[in-house]
């Protein structure tokens, strides 16, 4: 379970985040939708650890996040595939998929290699490259890379920012697919997107983001919810 | 002098004192780069934990310790004195918006520190300690010292061992990651923190260690530190800041140059060559000759 309560972050002077609540149940995905600016990324940027909230609070399970370093946090049960996938240039795919193993303390080498293993299974393309420098692959295999390495460490709740963006409508419905299999396993997914059609099709709920605060929330089932939701858009 | 005797008792002799040097260089610079190639701190105090590294060794040969001994001893040593200065000095600043200028300063710092209390505890006098494999031998007719070429065959070892950590194991992936992109490898629970004074302290490490085999031929007193590190800072800008094969290019080719070039000019201009190279590479081409640490 993910519990948000009145949290706020700055960058410098500016206010970003401005008094968020925000609530997840295990198997839940959670569309973060508004404008460019209004401060989704910086939402998971917060809860990854890579901004300091100034107040509020952030509870994965008994666990309280808020404060902590990027890593406790990711060793908390946490994943981030970031916007611009920040894969590693200097490392092979498979260093990239190895570092992955990180995220989890206390796997034997022997339960590491398995997993890293299916996750070659999952992404064949990856096993070919996989001695290849991860920004040598396109942009479609390295939006595969970023979410196979948060997939390594089997986390509770996966921070998902803007996956379909300059990506080939195939890819985007892999990218897709594979939030839906993460939801099958359990895990909470905040998914950031501004493809809000397609992300509809794999969220439970939705939130509107404006100027830092939650503006609106809804049922991504619900028609008269999604209809509130392209007006709040003007899509 | 015919080219045969030449090549016999001038050239080949001077290569492989260029070399020694070159591998000497080389080690001072490869402690140097790594810590700049992760944490982007340039560490004016290098040279001091070199020569921290030869004083510990003179210390301990006192008291009797096998040379042998010494080579695993004193980097180990030495890795506590990194941490806690990465932990004390570096950490404070490492987030201020003037990284750069301030943990030069600070480190500078540490160096002029470094140097008196060298200089209160062990006097201002050189010391030279036995050469710990004396004589010469003779290979295709030339005479070469046993200890010069134990440490270009030793110097070899360090650096593919380093190169292997960093770049062949997952303890190298983790600081190579963290170097290019500290909040991602964080992200991934990379302990960035832990890597970051665990890679100072090995830096460290190494000068400590570089102090050890130098010591015997170089000699050791206070400032020693200075003498290698224009030369090693040098070595690090040509190869490329952080960059461990550059280190190594670097090193081993600009000594040459110096070796060589004393053999046709005055000694006295094998120095503005070299640190004319650094200047022309900051100017035309300031990456350096390859990459840094965790870039491709």
């Amino acid at each position: 379970m993910l519990k948000i309560e009145g949290l706020n972050s700055h960058y410098g002077r500016s206010h970003i985040i401005q008094g968020i609540d925000l609530s997840a149940a295990p198997g839940e995905v959670i569309g973060i939708f508004g404008r460019n600016g209004v401060g989704k990324t910086t939402l998971l940027k917060t809860i990854a650890g890579w901004v300091k909230p100034s107040s509020g609070t952030i509870r994965l399970g008994d666990v309280s996040l808020a404060g902590l370093e990027p890593d406790r946090i990711t060793r908390s049960g946490v994943g981030l595939v970031p916007e611009d996938r920040r894969i590693f240039p200097g490392l092979t795919v498979e260093e990239n998929l190895t570092l992955g193993l990180m995220q989890v303390r206390g796997r034997s080498a022997s339960a590491g290699r398995a997993v890293i293993s299916e996750i070659y299974d999952r992404f064949p393309r990856l096993r070919e490259r996989r001695h290849q420098l991860g920004t040598t692959l396109s942009g479609g295999e390295q939006q595969m890379l970023a979410m196979a390495r948060v997939l390594v460490g089997e986390p509770q709740l996966v921070l998902v920012d803007e996956p379909s963006e300059g990506l080939a409508p195939m890819i985007v419905a892999e990218v897709f697919a594979i939030v839906r299999e993460l939801k099958e396993r359990g895990a909470m997914v905040l998914l950031v997107e501004q493809n809000v059609h397609e992300a509809l099709a794999v969220t439970d709920r939705f939130v509107v983001i404006e100027r830092g605060r939650i503006v609106l929330t809804g049922e991504a089932e619900d028609a008269k919810d999604r209809e509130r939701l392209m007006e709040a858009l003007a899509v | 002098m015919n080219a045969l005797d030449y090549l016999q008792f001038v050239l080949a002799p001077q290569v492989v004192n260029g070399l020694a040097l070159g591998v000497a260089v080389v080690l001072v610079a490869l402690g140097l780069t790594i810590i700049f190639g992760l944490l982007d701190v340039i560490n004016m105090s290098h040279g001091e934990f070199y020569a921290v590294g030869a004083y510990l060794a003179l210390a301990l040969g006192a008291a009797h310790i096998d040379f042998w001994l010494l080579i695993v001893l004193v980097p180990v040593l030495m890795l506590p004195l990194g941490m806690v200065t990465e932990r004390l000095l570096i950490r404070p600043v490492f987030n201020t918006k003037d990284r750069h200028v301030t943990t030069l300063l600070v480190t500078f710092g540490l160096a002029l520190i470094a140097e008196d209390v060298l200089k209160l505890i062990f006097g201002p006098n050189t010391q030279r300690p036995p050469t710990p494999i004396p004589g010469a031998s003779e290979i295709f007719g030339i005479i070469l010292p046993n200890y010069r070429l134990f440490l270009i065959a030793i110097g070899a070892v360090i650096v593919a061992g380093v190169a292997f950590v960093v770049y062949r194991t997952r303890l190298g992936a983790m600081v190579r990651a963290a170097a290019y992109d500290r909040n991602m490898a964080a992200s991934l629970g990379v302990p960035v923190s832990l890597v970051y004074s665990g890679t100072f302290a090995f830096g460290v490490a190494l000068a400590g260690l570089a102090g050890v085999l130098l010591a015997p031929i170089y000699s050791i007193f206070p400032t020693m530190g200075r003498d290698f590190i224009l030369l090693a800072f040098t070595v690090v800008i040509v190869g490329g800041m952080g960059s461990i094969w550059g280190a190594v290019v670097a090193g081993l080719l600009l000594t040459q140059v110096q070796a060589l070039a004393s053999l046709v000019i005055s000694p006295v201009w094998t120095d503005p060559i070299v640190f004319g190279t650094m200047v022309a590479f900051l100017v035309f081409r300031p990456q350096g000759l390859f990459g840094r640490l965790g870039h491709a």
